[in-house]
């Protein structure tokens, strides 16, 4: 494939929410360093969160140019080794925990970062890179080898390799965010991937039975759901408070700096929440704005998709697709009422350096990988009969170009 | 079909896109008023800024000084559900002392109940002890409450303030507003934790307007020197009510007010009745008997039909409307031509019920001329039945019309020439009596000499007379009367040369159950004095009473006088003539 220009409107997107991130927090940091302050007597200067998003959005730049220029050939090798790194830096995290280790950082019986000197990474983020990278990998192989149909060569390791990224996520980190993005990401390219649609069907229908079972065995779960935007939900203030940000933005928003909420009434304001802070200073317009931006940009992401003749490379860009769409969906969603609270950042825009640094990265891949699209879409086939077809035509097709 | 999956996430997304967009119209737009409100619910921080109430000074000299003040006290409060309820009894109960009134079983019997008061109006001193402790689960909550550095002094004339901040009774009562000010109000957006923004358009700070502090003019010294007279002479006389009143003639100002037995406002739930909160000196009238002959004569001098050499035929005894009207010396050596001097000497009820027959230009009847003239120097020039204005709660008492409706006008008339069948209260009877003695000019009674503001003693202008009551030779001939009937035999060489004081006795039955008692009677006496030669400095008035006692006006109230008299000459300095 003859390498051509890069999407820049995904670029551009990309540049434009982390700008509006910026701005954001810029003039809500000292009204949460002021909370933080007056309930952690913690001393952060005013503009210390600024310069944090500042400083996370430099290192995030810096991801999404080197990932823009690592041999996208090389990133299709490492996939394993990613996804093992992730795990191995799970098993840590949980080992760290349990012997009560300050490079643990756990929040309410959830441990979820690592502490390196300073340095605090979450695991759970190169988790969700690595299974990209190596389900885009296995699914690739075992579809060019025409063993996507088989129950040892590619379901069993399919089942087992999600299935563990799952528990350590869920279970163990207690990051019921996190799980959702890894669900959407799995289901995302196992649809993409070409199975049939029955296999598909009843891997949706596994899926569904076994969150059932977790949310039934779990009676914190099954409250939390049943109390869903009820009142004695634990949840319902973090929402009440959300909405109350977004409702009182009306259609033009009461400006920034102006925000009431972010001075302590919503929680998570510059972080999860970030979200309903900006439908409170932007409005109605500024909501509408930034979900536009995040939809062209994610239907831009789908698109370099569709037009990647490679296998593997196309399903990376899906993962990552699916990795984006479900932060930004499960996100808006849980800040308007639509679904239950469920923690999980708003891509670019939320407070935080390891989600924003991964996201960039991961967008970083997407621009490259967009500069190897073809004219025609994919031929979009499913397995069953042509399987010696789609073998024979994908290599054929890379040596026309 | 061939399904184009790439599609179908495109459209699940636009999907999904198209909802979130709803929700955020219904959130922003169709519902943006009901957000709205929420927000200021949870975003407003409305705070009353309550405004200091006055205090209350009393003259020392030339300088006010504070009787009534404001002291910060405090709610020691316990939360047990984080208090250590092995810590804290062992460390409070010491600190607290006799101020704890909770027991500690009670207080960690119930968990929940997070908000237990175990110590009310604690002083600074043992809260800062409290505080000093840092007890988990402990509170301090201030609160301003009254003090009373002079104790019980003056307690009638002060009034308390109740639980609810409100005055009553006394100058804490008929002042409350001005003493009160004006509370402030703080409206503003606040964050989480109650602290005020700056963000949104319409904050409103109106701050508090403090009340006044009020001095008045009353002397501190006097007025505690006259409540110990009074206490004394309470006891020499055996009587259990005296009140007594101290005035300045010359500009109507009062100098000491004071009611036996009073109370401690500092603890002014316990007293026997309401009664002991009355000041009945303004808010209790009653009749002064015959001290009204002094207003009698006056109008009788003014209409110029009598002098004190002018002689009526004294029966001891006269009829009006067929009832008697007796005098209560009935000595025969005193029947036939006598003077209206000697009347006035011994307070003959015949002579006065003589003036009111002279007034109506008759020598045997009552007439309705007389009645109208009598009616208008009583209550046009003299005020009595009406309120004074003094800055007190005044009960105005009752002064028949001339032609009032009611069953024997005539005799009811000549029971007024000596003070019965009326209403009237001390301050006004004093007033009026102070107009007569002091050139003839009617000053408005008053306790309030000025403000005290930023530290400054502010003092209100000198009102002028309100108007002429008498004219000056009638003044002149009433003082002369007044000196004569109490030097004439009563005053036994108590008014020492060089002075010159004058006043006249009441006695007069009080009614018990609608009609009037035989064996219950109340004294009175109002005098003048001053040096010889000169306007009088000053007039003090004395009742003495008490349930089911006779008290006479010379018998009780008139030793009274005595002693107030010399200590006021005493400490007014006033110096006798030719000295």
């Amino acid at each position: 494939m003859r390498k051509h220009k890069s999407d820049r409107v995904i670029g551009i997107l990309t540049i434009i929410l982390l700008g509006i991130g910026v701005v954001t927090i810029y003039a809500i940091g000292p009204m949460r360093a002021n909370v933080m302050n007056s309930a952690y007597g913690t001393s952060y200067r005013e503009n210390y969160f600024f310069l944090q998003q500042l400083r996370n959005v430099v290192l995030a730049l810096v991801a999404l140019v080197v990932a823009f220029k690592v041999p996208y050939a090389w990133v299709k090798k490492i996939g394993k080794w990613v996804l093992g790194l992730g795990l191995l830096l799970c098993v840590t995290l949980m080992i760290l925990a349990m012997i009560r280790s300050s490079a643990a950082t756990c929040e309410l019986g959830a441990c979820r970062w690592l502490n390196f000197g300073g340095l605090s990474l979450q695991p759970a983020e190169v988790l969700k890179l690595g299974l990209v990278l190596y389900l885009a990998d296995l699914i690739a192989r075992r579809k060019a080898e025409g063993k996507l149909e088989s129950l040892t060569d590619f379901w069993l390791p399919f089942a087992v390799i999600s299935g563990v990224s799952l528990v350590f996520v869920v279970v163990v980190q207690k990051d019921l965010g996190t799980g959702v993005s890894l669900m959407a990401i799995i289901l995302a390219m196992l649809f993409m991937s070409g199975v049939k649609m029955w296999q598909f069907g009843v891997t949706l229908l596994v899926i569904f039975l076994a969150g059932g079972v977790a949310i039934l065995s779990s009676p914190h779960r099954m409250e939390r759901l049943l109390t869903f935007n009820s009142a004695e939900s634990s949840d319902s203030y973090h929402i009440e408070n959300a909405l109350i940000a977004i409702g009182t933005g009306g259609f033009w928003g009461v400006g920034f700096g102006n925000s009431v909420q972010a001075t302590g009434y919503l929680p998570e304001s510059i972080n999860d929440s970030v979200f309903a802070v900006m439908g409170e200073t932007m409005g109605f317009v500024g909501l509408v704005a930034v979900v536009m931006c995040f939809t062209v940009l994610l239907l831009r992401v789908l698109k370099v998709a569709n037009y990647l003749q490679d296998t593997q490379e196309s399903l990376i860009v899906v993962g990552i697709f699916a990795w984006a769409t479900a932060h930004v969906v499960v996100n808006i969603a849980s800040m308007t009422g639509l679904i239950p609270l469920t923690g999980i950042t708003l891509p670019l825009l939320s407070y935080g350096g390891t989600s924003m640094l991964f996201m960039a990265a991961a967008i970083g891949l997407v621009l490259q990988l967009s500069c190897y699209t073809s004219r025609e879409s994919r031929v979009e086939e499913e397995v069953s009969s042509n399987t010696s077809k789609a073998c024979k035509q994908s290599p054929k097709r890379r040596l026309q170009v | 079909m061939k399904l184009n999956r790439n599609a179908v996430l495109k459209a699940g997304l636009l999907l999904v896109v198209a909802v979130i967009i709803l929700k955020l119209f219904c959130i922003q737009i169709v519902e943006h008023e009901e957000w709205v409100e929420k927000a200021a619910a949870q975003h407003t921080l409305q705070n009353v800024l309550l405004a200091k109430r006055g205090e209350i000074y009393m003259m020392d000299g030339d300088e006010p000084v504070a009787v009534v003040m404001n002291a910060t006290v405090y709610t020691v409060i316990v939360d047990p559900m984080l208090a250590s309820e092995e810590e804290l009894p062992e460390k409070l109960t010491e600190v607290l002392g006799e101020q704890r009134i909770a027991e500690w079983e009670d207080v960690f019997a119930d968990k929940s109940r997070r908000y237990y008061v175990i110590a009310k109006n604690v002083e600074r001193k043992v809260a800062e002890k409290v505080a000093e402790a840092d007890l988990a689960g402990v509170w301090l909550q201030s609160d301003t409450k009254r003090v009373y550095p002079e104790g019980t002094l003056a307690s009638t004339v002060l009034g308390f303030v109740n639980a609810d901040g409100v005055g009553q009774y006394g100058v804490e009562g008929a002042m409350n507003e001005e003493l009160t000010g004006v509370n402030g109000l703080l409206r503003t957006v606040k964050d989480v934790n109650n602290v005020a923004l700056s963000i949104g358009g319409d904050n409103i700070k109106v701050p508090a307007e403090d009340g006044e502090n009020i001095v008045l003019t009353i002397d501190r010294n006097l007025q505690y020197k006259v409540e110990k007279i009074l206490e004394q002479q309470a006891e020499e006389l055996g009587f259990k009510n005296i009140s007594a009143l101290v005035m300045d003639p010359r500009t109507g100002k009062v100098l000491a007010m004071a009611n036996l037995p009073g109370y401690d406002p500092a603890d002014f739930g316990n007293v026997m009745s309401a009664e002991d909160y009355i000041n009945h000196v303004v808010e209790d009238p009653y009749e002064p008997a015959s001290v009204c002959k002094t207003f009698t004569f006056a109008a009788g001098l003014e209409y110029g039909v009598m002098t004190p050499e002018k002689t009526f035929f004294n029966e001891n005894v006269t009829y009006v409307d067929g009832w008697p009207i007796k005098n209560s010396t009935q000595k025969a050596e005193l029947v036939g031509q006598i003077s209206m001097q000697t009347a006035l000497n011994w307070s003959m009820n015949t002579g006065s019920t003589q003036v009111l027959r002279w007034l109506g230009g008759s020598e045997s009847e009552i007439l309705q001329q007389g009645r109208e003239r009598l009616y208008d120097y009583y209550y046009n020039h003299f005020g009595l039945g009406v309120p004074t204005g003094i800055e007190l709660i005044e009960s105005p008492g009752v002064v028949y019309g001339p032609n009032a409706e009611i069953y024997g006008i005539d005799s009811t008339y000549a029971n007024m020439t000596f003070g019965q069948n009326m209403q009237v209260t001390m301050i006004q009877v004093a007033s009026a009596f102070s107009a007569v003695v002091n050139g003839g000019e009617y000053f408005a009674p008053t306790i309030v000499a000025g403000k005290v503001v930023n530290g400054e003693f502010v003092e209100n202008e000198q009102a002028e007379a309100v108007r002429r009551a008498v004219s000056q030779e009638t003044s002149a001939t009433m003082r002369e009367m007044l000196y004569n009937t109490r030097t004439s035999f009563r005053n036994n060489g108590v008014d020492a040369e060089g002075y010159y004081v004058g006043g006249k006795t009441g006695t007069a039955q009080m009614i018990k159950d609608g009609a009037y008692s035989f064996d219950e009677t109340v004294a009175t006496y109002v005098g003048f004095g001053g040096t010889a030669g000169e306007l009088p400095e000053y007039v003090i008035m004395v009742r003495v009473w008490e349930d089911g006692k006779i008290a006479g006006g010379e018998a009780q109230a008139l030793p009274v006088f005595n002693v107030l008299k010399a200590c006021v000459q005493d400490y007014l300095k006033i110096k006798p003539a030719g000295v």
